[in-house]
């Protein structure tokens, strides 16, 4: 019973982190580039304000527009109730399995992309073709990252992936896991919109994906999309952090060991939004016909992860 | 039970003979009868099946049937595997014998009483055939079925002749069909003449005898017979022109079973009839199938992608699926008795079998879906249609359901079945060191690449006709279809949410097949040994540490955190929602600013350029100066590897061959018969050196 608890609470720790993690990225990004920027905490306030507001909905729109908010907040909770964050998940939890976690992503990209094409805008349109463009380009490697984190654990559930990777810490330093991480971060920054793929903060519609999609949504759909879209970016960051890197996350339910599962989980996510603002400032935006090399990058190191799995045992 | 056959048989002959004689008073009286006669049959099918697959374990029906040939005993044989493939067969049935009458009243308004009395006649006698097909207890039967099958599908395909179109996809879909057929033929027949006999127990013993390269060509000529009509790249060509030409509930049942009806017969033949007494199956076998599997899923959806007619889409999606299927079938035929193996040959078939129900499922209502739209709005092109959703509320919501489903999105059935794929990839990849097991992963990285594509095609196909605008007006005056139509599309997507959120339940019904395959412990024993609610495997030999999940769970928790979000948002502030236009720059929105099919499909045609080859042309018609453009016309195409660099190149080299011959056919008589006494003459000679 304690742990469902855990559960829930670490879950709840992650909704309410989500938006400032967003904010964090955007602040450093803004330092780095010379700029004083807002501060870390204003998507609170975005938030607070988009739920206050008059939602203004197309004529053209179908049911599927007001219900891909719900249904992409939904499956970004429920990931983030699976995925490993502060506590070590349990054998016996249901649902901690990596194939699944990221198919339910995929579900609410597919009706993100659905909702892109409901109002009829050419924006929305364009943008969700973009968007299912990468994502199915991203799947394969997202696959073999999975094969490659699953050969070594002999299993695909987060609790053996996690406790495989403490029990041997030579396995995650190998060869494998480097560019298994390598590749998952590359689909990381594709499927969260990040730059070289998409600029989250472009203004620009030709240019944009996950922005021209949701185009059309305002007041609390739009919070609710952004509050998912958050979420999404901190389960990734999540899964690159504790699948690679478990340590000092939380294995008993004691208060010291959560206490220090909480400090490494912010830690962790601190070092991961450094490179991912590090980067952002860095790279300029790929031209989109440009992203396909860059998956097939992301697909070859994770073939080459697989096979010095292979190799090594 | 003992009787069920014989109800079987009598509903649908009853149905076939009805809708003839029926047809000299009323083609609608003739139509409605014979369609309830097939609904007939296909619910005695299921109360069969479900009886035997739910009852004893190991049980098997065998029926003598009578002397029609002096030289051969025919009987039926239905055990575990047969059993599973008359509820896949009945499911579907009875969803399109229920959705039929109103489609065809719809779609045909105008068709005579001969034609409606041969559809009626030909629906009967195809169900029939693909019944007792899975039901067969010697090659004879299974052979006269085959045939029926395809004889009737092909009155089907043409008996909705609009224009030459349809005349021509089923004169290739003959020639393709009989193709494979004649390799069948062989397969068997060298199997009787052996055994001088035409029962499987026979033929079993006659291919025990048999020497290893041998055994090796039978399964080859068998497996390029049944690819054929399982429509598997490069032999898929005629699939995607003769499943749309049909009517579309016999579309649904083309694609969702007549496809499995080959992928029965493989089993049959590979792991029943053909397979070696003990030890595992020869290494070619398993290995071709893996890979012809995995390269129809790629190429199957990579070419649904680029569709914009509905059904050819769908139709290209089984292509797809059936890849699928063969990766599992593939994989069980890989890892089956290997001293490794352990359970996890039972894990690859029940993934395939699972797959199979699953898929004749969703296609099912996929294409019961895009019957309504057609019926409706007579369009199958979907950039002419649009907006669909707020007319047609039923179908969308139906075809949406479909749509998930395919995709291989949580928490409905396809997912499962990928789901236990990947994992029967996952652990053969555990087992195998080296090259093998990385062909195995990138199998694996095919699949996952494949359900991404399907994500994006429906997101297409689903958001293309069902959302936005409408583009012509046939398309802004659809109504949505009759209820008989929708009950049809219901009893599919009811199937579709229960596989899905309790797929444990429906392993019951694969412990008879796979156990009576592969001699082994029975699916739920390997695959739901953690109660019926979750669904778990072990890669490892040790069977110590496995993953687990539970769909029921997903299902709930999905549901509920929707909930929650929805309550959030009515409970906070009651904030007021306005309806406005959707912004399009200032302009006034018109139904040509929504993104078009071939719009959404453009980045992946660039991306897989190479296998497209896709070809544009656009004119532009300039008024005076070239910087006003009047009108542009825009026509793009992409080819079917298959089709030019296989296809095309044999129908060349044969009117080579006949332009050959006709330089030499001068129109004299007389030289013609000199031909035939030359040919005589040179025939006689080759005999009498053989002998």
């Amino acid at each position: 019973m304690t742990r469902y608890v855990a559960v829930l609470l670490q879950t709840l720790v992650a909704v309410a982190l989500a938006p400032g993690l967003v904010g964090f990225i955007r602040w450093l990004k803004a330092r780095l580039q010379g700029r004083r920027g807002a501060a870390p905490w204003q998507p609170y306030f975005e938030l607070r304000k988009l739920f206050g507001k008059e939602a203004v909905v197309s004529h053209t729109a179908s049911w599927i527009f007001t219900a891909t908010p719900f249904v992409l907040f939904g499956t970004s909770v429920l990931v983030a109730s699976v995925v490993p964050l502060i506590v070590a998940p349990a054998g016996r939890f249901l649902i901690g399995d990596l194939f699944a976690t990221v198919y339910l992503l995929l579900l609410g990209t597919f009706f993100l992309a659905l909702a892109g094409l409901d109002t009829g805008s050419p924006f929305g349109g364009m943008g969700a073709s973009r968007e299912m463009t990468v994502v199915a380009l991203t799947e394969p490697t997202v696959a073999l990252s999975i094969v490659a984190l699953a050969l070594n654990a002999g299993s695909t559930s987060f609790s053996e992936i996690v406790s495989r990777t403490l029990v041997q810490p030579s396995a995650a330093l190998g060869p494998g896991h480097l560019l298994a991480f390598a590749a998952l971060f590359i689909v990381t920054l594709a499927e969260t919109g990040r730059l070289p793929v998409d600029n989250p903060s472009t203004h620009l519609e030709l240019t944009m994906i996950h922005e021209a999609m949701i185009l059309e949504y305002s007041g609390p759909y739009l919070g609710l999309i952004e509050w998912g879209a958050a979420l999404k970016l901190l389960v990734f960051l999540a899964l690159a952090a504790n699948l690679f890197m478990p340590w000092g996350i939380a294995l008993s339910l004691s208060p010291a060991a959560v206490a220090i599962g909480l400090l490494s989980f912010v830690a962790k996510l601190g070092a991961l939004s450094v490179a991912i603002a590090v980067l952002e400032t860095r790279v300029a935006k790929l031209r989109l016909f440009r992203v396909p090399e860059l998956l097939s990058v992301s697909f070859v190191l994770a073939l080459l992860a697989v096979m010095s799995t292979f190799l090594v045992r | 039970m003992e009787s069920g056959p014989g109800v079987i048989a009598a509903c649908y002959g009853a149905g076939a003979l009805l809708s003839l004689l029926l047809a000299r008073w009323s083609g609608r009286l003739a139509l409605v009868v014979s369609h309830l006669a097939a609904a007939a049959g296909a619910a005695a099918g299921l109360a069969l099946s479900l009886g035997l697959l739910l009852g004893e374990p190991g049980r098997t029906l065998i029926r003598p049937l009578p002397n029609f040939f002096p030289f051969a005993k025919l009987s039926l044989l239905i055990d575990g595997l047969s059993a599973y493939f008359l509820l896949v067969v009945s499911v579907v049935a009875v969803a399109a014998a229920i959705y039929g009458p109103a489609y065809l009243r719809a779609h045909s308004p105008d068709a005579g009483s001969t034609r409606q009395a041969a559809q009626g006649f030909a629906l009967n006698v195809f169900l029939g055939c693909m019944a007792f097909l899975c039901c067969a207890g010697d090659a004879l039967t299974f052979l006269f079925c085959w045939e029926g099958m395809t004889l009737a599908s092909y009155v089907l395909v043409v008996s909705d002749d609009r224009d030459g179109e349809n005349a021509r996809a089923g004169l290739l879909y003959m020639v393709m069909a009989h193709g494979g057929t004649a390799l069948l033929l062989v397969a068997f027949l060298a199997l009787t003449e052996r055994a001088g006999a035409f029962d499987f127990a026979a033929l079993r013993a006659a291919a025990a005898g048999l020497d290893g390269p041998t055994r090796t060509t039978l399964f080859f000529l068998a497996l390029g017979g049944f690819a054929t009509k399982a429509g598997v790249v490069p032999l898929h060509v005629w699939l995607p022109r003769a499943h749309p030409a049909a009517p579309s509930h016999v579309s649904a049942l083309m694609s969702g079973v007549m496809l499995k009806v080959a992928i029965y017969g493989l089993l049959r033949f590979t792991f029943d009839l053909l397979a070696p007494v003990a030890g595992p199956l020869p290494f070619s076998w398993g290995w071709t199938v893996l890979f012809v599997g995995t390269t129809s899923a790629v190429l199957g959806v990579l070419y649904a992608l680029q569709q914009h007619d509905l059904k050819r889409l769908l139709a290209f999606h089984s292509v797809e699926n059936i890849g699928i299927i063969l990766i599992g079938v593939g994989l069980a035929m890989i890892l089956w008795r290997q001293s490794t193996g352990g359970a996890l040959a039972t894990v690859a078939l029940t993934a395939a079998l699972l797959h199979t129900v699953n898929h004749a499922a969703f296609k099912g209502l996929l294409f019961l879906g895009a019957g309504s739209v057609l019926s409706r709005t007579h369009l199958r092109n979907i950039e002419e249609l649009g907006g669909l959703a707020r007319r047609m509320p039923w179908t969308a919501g139906l075809f949406l359901l479909g749509a998930v489903a395919i995709s291989a999105l949580p928490p409905l059935n396809g997912f499962v079945s990928e789901w236990l794929t990947f994992q029967a990839l996952l652990g053969g990849a555990t087992r195998f060191h080296g090259p093998a097991g990385l062909v195995i992963v990138f199998s694996a990285a095919m699949l996952a690449l494949t359900g991404g594509l399907a994500a994006a095609c429906f997101a297409k196909a689903f958001g293309v006709t069902f959302l936005g605008r409408p583009r012509t007006s046939q398309a802004e005056h659809a109504t949505e279809a009759p209820p008989s139509m929708i009950a049809g599309m219901l009893w599919l997507g009811a199937l579709c949410v229960a596989l899905g959120v309790a797929p444990g339940y429906a392993m019951r019904l694969l412990d008879a097949p796979t156990a009576a395959l592969l001699h082994g412990p029975g699916a739920s024993a390997v695959v739901t040994a953690r109660g019926p609610l979750v669904l778990s495997t072990a890669l490892t030999p040790s069977g110590t540490n496995g993953t687990a999940i539970s769909m029921t769970m997903v299902a709930a928790l999905l549901i509920a955190l929707s909930a929650i979000a929805l309550l959030l948002r009515r409970g906070v502030r009651r904030a007021p929602q306005r309806v406005a236009p959707t912004w399009t720059c200032g302009m006034t929105p018109t139904a040509r600013f929504d993104y078009t099919a071939t719009a959404f499909a453009k980045p992946l045609r660039l991306v897989f350029a190479a296998l497209y080859h896709p070809r544009r042309e656009v004119t532009r018609e300039t008024a005076g100066t070239p910087y006003v453009v009047g009108r542009i016309h825009y026509a793009g195409e992409i080819v079917d590897l298959a089709e030019t660099h296989i296809y095309h190149r044999v129908e060349r080299e044969i009117s080579a061959l006949s332009q050959l011959i006709r330089a030499r056919s001068t129109g004299r008589i007389y030289g013609y018969i000199g031909f035939v006494l030359a040919a005589l003459f040179v025939a006689l000679l080759l005999l009498g050196v053989a002998y």
